[in-house]
């Protein structure tokens, strides 16, 4: 007979209102393990989708291959050029060239009541914090904006709506969180341009949507200076140039033209931010980086090697801060279960004692409170577990739990009640058969 | 007189039991000799205080005597070996209280066949016997009830086919009748009267009323721990124990 069970059915409101308690604790569990998953997939998501396996970028920064830590983590800027030398090394298949930049639009995200309810809690969880014209910032939507060559990789991996961009100029191509809608026009640096498709979970690690563009484009939007101070300085660039000749020119009619063509300079957007390397099959990652960098004076990494960048160079605190945050939530739902337990087995001393008066085995006893400790812990989870399914498509940023999370939440689960309700069993354990007889 | 001994559901030699010590020492039993036979019902009377439930509590094996040789259907409780006290419980004794004590979250039908699991009797013959008690006692068309849905006096016939759900070689009870009205309370006493003549079952029933003497074949008076009489219930006896209680009425 299982006592347990009809522990449970019997004072069924009880145990449920208690498991339904420590499901919510659990879903915040796996809630926070699905927003450090998402954070993870956010910042992996470009480089494996690009699907590149070398990361070619600026030489000569902090790190201690001697490249920078770009393109994502740290500015990398090189000549555009460059990529056709490296197209035709050994072991290459195939080198796209790739700008990628921070951007804005003067744009107001789709105000829905959750979202004016986020803000709203922000605000007010900020309160004490910031200043509160924080919440202007909404207004503008910012962007990762990524220019590739079409036929190239580094494109937007799947068209979800409208088209691909097809044109040279003045298309992009927008992930679907951003909110775009297909033929609609933004304003990118100093042009116009036109959404002709979208694309979904390309986003960056900052969670910003990825808007793709033509290389030549991306270049205009991210390079391109105003065409005002260009205006202003070209002049002086011109000047100085003509200034600094004049004592050495041999031919002085060349002085004009080549001051116009110093300061023409400054308007020059043809660098790029990295090389997205494809090797051919066989080809060896880490010989074809060396060759790079003995050869070319670039950094190479891997494309493994990219996403620990922006995962040690972005988010590394923020996920061990969270990591923690979800054991200490862990080890609370044990404690929570355990007192429960604990609780419920104070509540039913008497019975206990009845059930020793009868000869029960302690065996009996402590598997009907490990068996209800773990009722409450794997039905918890599995609860748990899909109210966070529920909720997970209404936070901000991507939250991702796969199963593989609530096994192991399931596992943890197991391990915790059962410690849990080493307390409980121990007070079962010194109950008196006698107490059920009187005195006398 | 030891090859004699397995004849007896109890056989209690010299039962001493002493609590605390120094100025607090309390010798609840003093040297207690006990022998009843399957099918013999006593009743163990005495004041508050005598060592009545000491004494069932030790005869139920979860108060340890501090001297004394007891044993329980030829079982030494204290001798060289001591047998699994849990075990003599659950396969050969069964205990009747004053309140009933079922488990509140088991059925009438489930709290009867608690002990029947607890010996590993399963299945089908499990469940015949459960019915077949509940049938005996009455209470059958009431099996599927928790206790909190049935009337004291069915919760105290359950109670009654729990306790001889294992086919126990003696039942203790305590204080059985002590909270019911004449009439349930004279039923529960001639059923454990009926049930220890025909399951052969030592009876031991731990009461105040003198109302219960003319069902059972001994008296036993224990006073301050001491068995001061055990006679030998007669009806004459019985007629006076029923003018006593009138007297006591007044």
């Amino acid at each position: 007979m299982n006592l347990a069970i009809r522990d449970v059915r019997y004072y069924r409101f009880k145990f449920l209102s208690s498991t339904i308690g420590v499901s919510l604790l659990i879903m915040v569990v796996v809630a926070i393990g699905g927003i450090v998953r998402g954070v993870i997939s956010d910042s992996s998501t470009i480089i494996e989708n690009t699907g590149a396996d070398l990361w070619v970028v600026q030489a000569y920064g902090a790190h201690p291959q001697g490249g920078t830590l770009g393109p994502f983590v740290e500015i990398s800027r090189i000549p555009q050029s460059i990529y056709h030398a490296i197209e035709v090394m050994p072991g290459v298949a195939e080198a796209s060239p790739l700008v990628m930049g921070w951007e804005h639009v003067e744009r107001m995200p789709r105000q829905t009541p959750l979202m004016k309810f986020m803000y709203m809690n922000a605000l007010i969880n900020t309160a004490t914090m910031v200043n509160p014209g924080w919440m202007a910032m909404p207004q503008a939507q910012r962007f990762i904006v990524i220019g590739y060559k079409p036929g190239k990789i580094g494109g937007p991996p799947v068209i979800v709506a409208g088209r691909g961009i097809e044109a040279s100029h003045y298309e992009v191509v927008a992930n679907d969180s951003a909110d775009f809608h297909v033929g609609e026009r933004l304003r990118l640096g100093n042009f116009d341009y036109t959404v002709v498709g979208l694309t979904k979970n390309m986003v960056g690690f900052t969670a910003d949507p990825v808007i793709y563009a033509t290389l030549l484009d991306a270049q205009n939007i991210i390079f391109q200076q105003d065409p005002n101070l260009l205006r202003n300085v070209q002049p002086a660039i011109a000047q100085d140039f003509k200034d600094l000749a004049t004592t050495q020119a041999a031919q002085p009619r060349l002085l004009e033209p080549l001051g116009a063509k110093a300061a023409q300079a400054v308007e020059n957007t043809l660098f790029i931010n990295a090389i997205a390397v494809k090797l051919r099959p066989g080809a060896s990652a880490k010989e074809v980086a060396a060759r790079i960098m003995r050869w070319q004076h670039l950094a190479a990494y891997t494309a493994a090697e990219q996403v620990d960048i922006q995962l040690m160079g972005s988010n590394r605190l923020l996920l061990f801060q969270m990591a923690l945050f979800r054991d200490i939530l862990v080890l609370i739902a044990g404690v929570v279960i355990g007192l429960i337990i604990y609780t419920f087995t104070l509540d039913k001393l008497h019975e206990i004692a009845m059930l020793k008066l009868l000869g029960a085995p302690g065996r009996v006893i402590y598997e009907m409170i490990l068996q209800e400790a773990l009722f409450m812990g794997v039905v918890g989870t599995l609860v748990g577990s899909g109210l966070e399914a529920l909720i997970e498509p209404y936070f901000p940023r991507r939250v991702i739990a796969t199963y593989g999370d609530i096994g192991q939440m399931l596992v943890a689960m197991i391990v915790v009640a059962t410690l849990a309700c080493v307390l409980a069993v121990r007070r079962a354990m010194h109950v008196d058969p006698s107490s059920v007889l009187g005195a006398g | 007189m030891l090859s004699q001994e397995p004849r007896y559901a109890i056989w209690a030699e010299h039962l001493t039991k002493v609590y605390g010590r120094g100025r607090t020492r309390v010798e609840a039993l003093k040297g207690v000799d006990l022998a009843v036979r399957p099918r013999d019902l006593f009743a163990i009377m005495g004041p508050s205080g005598s060592g009545k439930t000491t004494l069932l509590k030790t005869l139920g094996l979860v108060t340890e005597p501090t001297e004394g040789r007891l044993l329980i259907d030829g079982d030494d409780i204290y001798g060289d070996e001591r047998p699994d006290f849990a075990r003599i419980r659950r396969e050969k004794t069964g205990f009747i209280f004053q309140s009933p004590n079922l488990i509140p979250f088991l059925t009438a039908a489930e709290n009867v066949l608690l002990p029947l699991s607890l010996i590993d009797v399963r299945g089908k013959r499990a469940t015949e016997r459960v019915a077949e008690l509940l049938d005996y006692l009455e209470i059958a068309e009431r099996a599927e009830l928790y206790p909190n849905q049935l009337s004291g006096g069915e919760q105290q016939r359950v109670a009654i086919a729990r306790a001889l759900a294992n086919n126990p070689k003696m039942i203790l009870a305590d204080e059985p009748t002590a909270s019911l009205d004449t009439d349930r309370a004279l039923r529960v006493m001639q059923l454990l009267r009926q049930i220890s003549r025909e399951s052969g079952t030592a009876v031991l029933v731990v009461t105040h009323d003198y109302r219960m003497i003319e069902e059972v074949d001994r008296v036993i008076q224990l006073v301050d721990g001491r068995i001061v009489d055990a006679k030998i219930v007669t009806p004459a006896r019985s007629q006076e124990a029923r003018l006593r209680q009138q007297d006591l009425r007044g």
